[in-house]
């Protein structure tokens, strides 16, 4: 018996033996290349094997009849082919496809700076945008370290390539944030209304932007908010110039966070030396509430409110002929919404939904003059993602901006009411195609009715990228972009046109181990600029569209997070050449707010012994030009060069405790930004004047930060690392 | 007495289930064994390689999927310098866990490898990424040692991570000594419920504890 077992289990084994397949053959890459470590295997068996360094596989098997022969290897398209088995040696080479994937593909990079989560080539983190010394917990200011912008340290709003402040637009998931800085005094600098520790990516695009985007001449800064936190916690900031409260609290597939600030500047300025006499330092509370909820697989609902209220009084020297100084007295509300959906409808479909809604009241009181100014905005938006093939995808999308503004001036002579209220519709589309893995094309096209000005405007926008070699790529864009006049001339006239602005975009981009070098040209034609006629402000009739202008210039950036263990600092370099005629300019000129160079350097280094970051941020503009009523040459005159060297340091001092001392311009560089003059000359004709300083020559700021866990683990190194 | 019995009971119903597939089984237990002589990102690529072809025949088992998953992960830890291998190797290791978490959600070990996932990702660029994917294999390991407070290897990496935070939070990373040394001491008690089962980590274990001397 034992035996029969033994013969029967011998001849099955035999058998096998003798009809045992042998596949051979090479994997490579269309190329010729091999593919070392390719997955080979007959579908639906446990027969497989590895291609061997070389390329080279040998698959043994005993099975018998048709199969499959799978190949596969990452990055690749899996190929699969019909094999007859019947136990002789077979032959098979097998070349893979490179498979196409969006995530790794070529990404379009002219005049785009992207803080991405997971990406590798990014130039800026959203980390780096609250650690920059300089910065000052303030978004646009650390937006200031990069190439393309001029700082302006009168205004501290965003100046990019060339253009003016009201050029540059922001949204916060998707909607357009009417209302972005502060309200502040003329001259006085002012910075962004949120916090940057809300935001976990930021696209910050200096040109050539895509056709989602309209209402924007020069840039468009995105911002996106955080995620889901990850567990209930309590903050408490303590700063030399207020405190804030914020609390967390999770559900399921949900969290809220409240928040509460009061910023007084009293106590800190009584014990610095100002500039200016301030009778009322800036005094602000704001609450703000932010909700966020999953829903579905994929769906995340994101919904930020926020109620601020802030107020100052400031002492002005009165340059008018017999003057005497009076009080400026400013007070703002700011109301905020915003709410978003993001998320796929269906494997191919990608929807994002938002809304934003604005209420802002300024007071101003100044020298028997009361200006009440009161803007509300609403943006509704929605838009749609289809993927027809990992190659080419279109989006197209709607949009309905409504703006309402309201002035009263009052005078002891003379009283001002006026407002406008301005709907724009927009529809958008643009498709995205991909040549190869290597090589991208985005082109689209945008068309806004605005009902005030009766203007329907056509913008059609082109991108395309280039990678020419595993870390290197080119990238051209070009495109029209239409923004409506500024408020203040829309008050009184609808007989204008939106100004114009033409991009022309061409930037090289290398990153290699944590080192990125970018290189930019860029050409802008400003057409259609508003231009007064010296005809009286209320008159329609005194507004033209007959300005222009141009910008051109090179942008460098230089990051490098490898070379110094533990350090990481960026370079920027920009120069601009730019002229325009617009607003009161009497011929063609350089405004004001362009400076030829402009450098930034950052740096920060992370001491292990001692648990501290330590951040420095050195700024050079060059000197920028002004006008002196007094010279019969329009803005001929030059103000000092910008200069100032920014330190920063964090020291965990526990595990959720955090100190925080940050000093800008500590060498105290003597920085004006030139001078403002009386409108009317005194009896000899001439226009008395006083410099335009900053608040102080230098500005400090102590805090403590404190993060209350059930963990206790948690701290908010996020918040100053 | 209890224990053993219930230890047993949960050895005899695996053993019966996988009796089904003694195919299965077997070729598991043979690739299996060849961790051993893995020595490089090839050799792993080639284990995964078979974990992805039984994946493809067994496919409501999970085994399989993890191991394939895990191959990618240390594979990602043995890539010395190129950030774009890393993250190419991990972004197969994400796929494999998303269809692991379907196949079990409610497996202690599956969260406990996402979590392990998760810190691949941070050692990619620490500087970057330290707080984002600190909190996300946190709360993996937590999942983890929810569904099973004994599993060591969720032990093990709330453990590695508690380490590596150590010098940001202020603390000295050999406050941790005396948790390793019981993790070590215990390891053994800890039955994988089959011979197929995730049995891995009590050599890390060895390397903190060594450490600490």
């Amino acid at each position: 018996m034992k035996s029969i077992y033994f013969y029967i289990l011998f001849s099955l084994v035999s058998l096998q033996t003798f009809s045992q397949t042998v596949i051979t053959g090479k994997v490579t890459q269309e190329q010729g290349e091999a593919l070392p470590g390719a997955n080979v295997y007959l579908k639906g068996t446990y027969d497989g094997t590895s291609a061997n360094k070389n390329g080279y596989f040998i698959l043994k098997t005993k099975k018998t009849g048709t199969f499959d022969l799978r190949v596969e290897f990452v990055g690749y398209e899996p190929s699969l082919q019909k094999l007859e088995l019947k136990g002789d040696t077979i032959r098979v080479n097998v070349q893979l496809k490179e498979a196409f994937n969006q995530l790794t593909a070529v990404t379009i990079t002219a005049g785009t700076f992207e803080a991405g989560d997971k990406k590798q080539a990014v130039t800026i983190t959203p980390m780096d945008m609250v650690t920059t010394a300089g910065a000052k917990g303030d978004v646009y200011g650390a937006l200031q370290s990069l190439p393309g912008t001029t700082t302006n340290g009168e205004s501290g709003r965003l100046f990019v390539k060339g253009g003016d402040s009201e050029e540059s637009q922001t949204y916060i998931d998707g909607s357009l944030v009417y209302v972005p800085y502060n309200s502040t005094a003329p001259n006085l600098s002012t910075r962004g209304r949120f916090n940057p520790f809300m935001f976990k990516g930021t696209i910050f695009s200096t040109g050539g932007y895509s056709a989602e985007y309209g209402q924007a001449l020069s840039s468009v800064l995105l911002l996106n908010t955080n995620d889901m936190p990850a567990e209930d916690q309590l903050d408490l900031s303590v700063l030399s110039i207020g405190v804030e409260v914020a609390g967390t609290k999770l559900w399921k597939n949900g969290a809220a966070t409240g928040s509460l600030t009061y910023n007084n500047l009293a106590p800190y300025m009584s014990l610095t030396a100002q500039n200016y006499n301030w009778i009322h330092p800036p005094e602000s509370a704001t609450g703000a509430l932010s909700v966020r909820q999953k829903t579905g697989k994929t769906g995340m609902f994101k919904f930020y409110t926020s109620f601020n209220k802030d107020a100052f009084t400031i002492n002005q020297e009165n340059i008018e002929p017999g003057g005497s100084p009076f009080d400026y007295h400013l007070a703002n509300e700011n109301y905020f919404m915003n709410a978003s959906w993001n998320g796929h409808l269906n494997e191919k479909l990608a929807m994002n939904s938002a809304a934003s809604f604005t209420n802002n009241y300024d007071d101003i009181l100044y020298d028997q003059t009361t200006v009440g100014k009161r803007i509300i905005g609403t943006h509704l938006k929605n838009s749609i993602n289809y993927l027809f093939t990992e190659k080419f995808s279109l989006k197209f999308g709607g949009e309905f901006f409504a703006k309402t503004y309201l002035q009263n001036v009052s005078m002891p002579a003379e009283t001002h009411d006026n407002n406008f209220t301005n709907h724009t519709i927009a529809g958008f589309t643009e498709a995205q195609v991909y040549a190869s893995s290597k090589f991208v094309t985005r082109i689209g096209a945008r068309v806004e009715y605005s009902d005030y000005l009766k203007s329907l405007k056509l913008s059609p926008r082109l991108s395309t990228t280039y990678k020419v070699t595993e870390n290197s790529q080119f990238s051209l864009a070009y495109g029209w972009f239409y923004q409506n006049p500024v408020d203040d001339y829309l008050l009184y006239t609808n007989h204008l046109n939106p100004e114009r602005a033409d991009h022309y975009t061409f930037s090289y981009q290398s990153s290699v181990n944590s080192r990125t070098l970018r290189m930019e040209l860029y050409y802008k034609d400003y057409k259609n600029l508003v231009k007064t006629n010296g005809g009286e402000f209320y008159l329609p009739t005194s507004y033209t569209n007959l300005g222009s202008g141009y910008a051109k210039g090179l942008d460098l950036f230089w990051r490098d997070s490898k070379t110094i263990k533990n350090g990481d600092y960026w370079i920027s370099y920009s120069y601009l050449d730019t002229k325009r005629d617009y607003r009161n300019f009497p011929e063609t000129a350089i405004p004001t707010f362009a400076s030829t160079h402009n450098f930034s350097v950052v740096y920060k280094h992370w001491l292990n012994g001692w648990r501290s970051l330590l951040g420095a941020n050195f700024k050079y503009s060059s000197p920028r030009v002004y006008n002196d009523p007094n010279s019969p040459v329009f803005n001929s005159e030059r103000m000092l060069p910008y200069r100032s060297l920014d330190l920063s340091w964090s020291f965990l001092y526990r595990k959720n405790i955090i100190f925080y001392g940050a000093v800008t311009n500590v060498m105290g560089f003597k920085n004006e930004f030139g001078r403002r003059y009386a409108s009317t000359s005194d009896v000899n004709g001439n226009y008395s004047s006083a410099a335009i300083q900053p608040s102080s020559s230098r500005f400090y700021v102590v805090a403590c930060f404190i993060t209350l866990t059930r963990k206790g683990i948690a701290n908010q190194l996020d918040k100053i690392e | 007495m209890k224990k053993i019995f219930l230890s047993l009971a949960v050895l005899f119903v695996s053993l019966v289930s996988m009796a089904q597939k003694p195919e299965f089984l077997q070729t598991m237990g043979e690739t299996l064994s060849q961790f051993s002589t893995c020595k490089n990102a090839a050799d792993f690529q080639a284990l995964g390689n078979k974990f992805q072809m039984i994946a493809d025949v067994e496919k409501t088992e999970w085994l399989p999927v993890y191991y394939h998953s895990y191959c990618y992960i240390i594979m990602s830890f043995l890539e010395p310098t190129d950030a774009t291998k890393k993250d190419g190797y991990l972004d197969v290791a994400e796929k494999s866990i998303a269809k692991l978490i379907e196949l079990a959600p409610n497996e202690s070990e599956v969260f406990a490898l996402q979590s392990f996932y998760f810190i691949g990702r941070l050692v990619v660029n620490p500087m970057e990424r330290g707080q984002e994917f600190s909190g996300l294999s946190g709360q993996a390991v937590g999942k983890a040692l929810a569904i099973d407070p004994a599993n060591p290897r969720a032990k093990l990496l709330k453990l590695q991570g508690d380490i590596g935070a150590a010098p940001y939070m202020g603390l000295d990373p050999k406050s941790f000594c005396p948790q390793a040394k019981e993790l070590l001491a215990n390891w053994d008690n800890f039955k994988p419920k089959s011979a197929i089962h995730p049995a891995w980590g009590k050599d890390q274990v060895e390397g903190i504890v060594k450490g600490c001397q």
